[in-house]
């Protein structure tokens, strides 16, 4: 009596505990399902707005000092040198190669990829920025 | 991304002049930098380099040979160069590699030329085995 009790109540258990853990996995999924669809939403509502809300031609004074600020410290220049949008790389002691430097440290800070025949054109600080720009608008 | 990316490198023929190889040495240093997130996600170098200062080494390491005019030298050079790149974004190459070469590598070379007591003979033996 007191063993067919036992294994009736380990049965009971067994049974149990698979059914628990089908309703945790049922749960989770309509819980990840939720917040997934919830995410999109709010992408998809966001986009729109960014999209209408960006109207520049040129490129904004904040990207400008922002460029300013890298190419400084790719060329390990002191902070009491001016570099303005007008700067040219060549007159701020740039060869080639850090032009090139500057350019892969503004894709890594912007986190665009700069095309070579774009990247070529680039002389000043403005040319850089503008271009950020204008690539930002299209990934956008 | 990086790997399919090499995978698909080929050797290319000679550069036919200066301007050429000057252009592929960009072209290069562009892929190689492009690599660097990669890199530092393989060998987890979070807390020891940041992606700027690697880039800075791989530029140093470029401008040590900017005093080579032969296009067919560049070349070699750029052969090594891909084939070094390619080693490291395939991880065959441990942390302590890349540490020692790129991270710290600067340091024990600029040691080395700035020492004072070692004798020409050393250093013109030193000199016809690295060049």
């Amino acid at each position: 009596m007191a063993t067919n009790a036992l294994a009736g109540t380990s049965l009971s258990m067994r049974s149990l505990l698979p059914q628990t853990q089908a309703f945790t996995s049922i749960s989770g999924l309509r819980s990840a399902s939720i917040s997934s669809f919830g995410r999109k939403n709010v992408s998809f509502s966001l986009q729109p707005r960014s999209i209408r809300l960006k109207i520049s031609c040129a490129a904004k004074p904040e990207t400008v000092e922002k460029v300013c600020k890298i190419v400084k410290k790719q060329l390990a220049m002191p902070e009491t040198d001016v570099v303005t949008g007008e700067s040219k790389f060549a007159t701020l002691g740039a060869d080639s190669l850090d032009t090139v430097e500057i350019v892969m440290a503004l894709e890594e800070a912007f986190g665009i990829a700069i095309e070579e025949d774009s990247a070529q054109s680039i002389a000043t600080v403005q040319d850089a920025a503008d271009l950020i720009e204008e690539i930002v608008q299209k990934s956008s | 991304m990086a790997n399919a990316a090499l995978r698909n490198v080929k050797v290319l023929p000679n550069s036919a002049n200066m301007e050429e190889a000057r252009h592929r040495v960009f072209e290069f240093f562009r892929t190689a930098c492009r690599s660097l997130p990669s890199v530092m996600e393989i060998y987890n170098l979070y807390d020891v380099v940041s992606v700027s200062e690697l880039r800075s080494s791989v530029a140093s390491q470029i401008r040590n040979n900017i005093h080579v005019t032969d296009p067919k030298v560049i070349d070699m050079l750029l052969f090594k160069g891909m084939e070094e790149l390619k080693n490291v974004v395939d991880h065959s190459k441990q942390r302590h590699h890349i540490i020692g070469q790129y991270v710290v590598g600067r340091q024990v070379q600029d040691s080395a030329t700035k020492d004072p007591d070692t004798s020409t003979f050393l250093k013109n033996f030193y000199n016809t085995n690295y060049f």
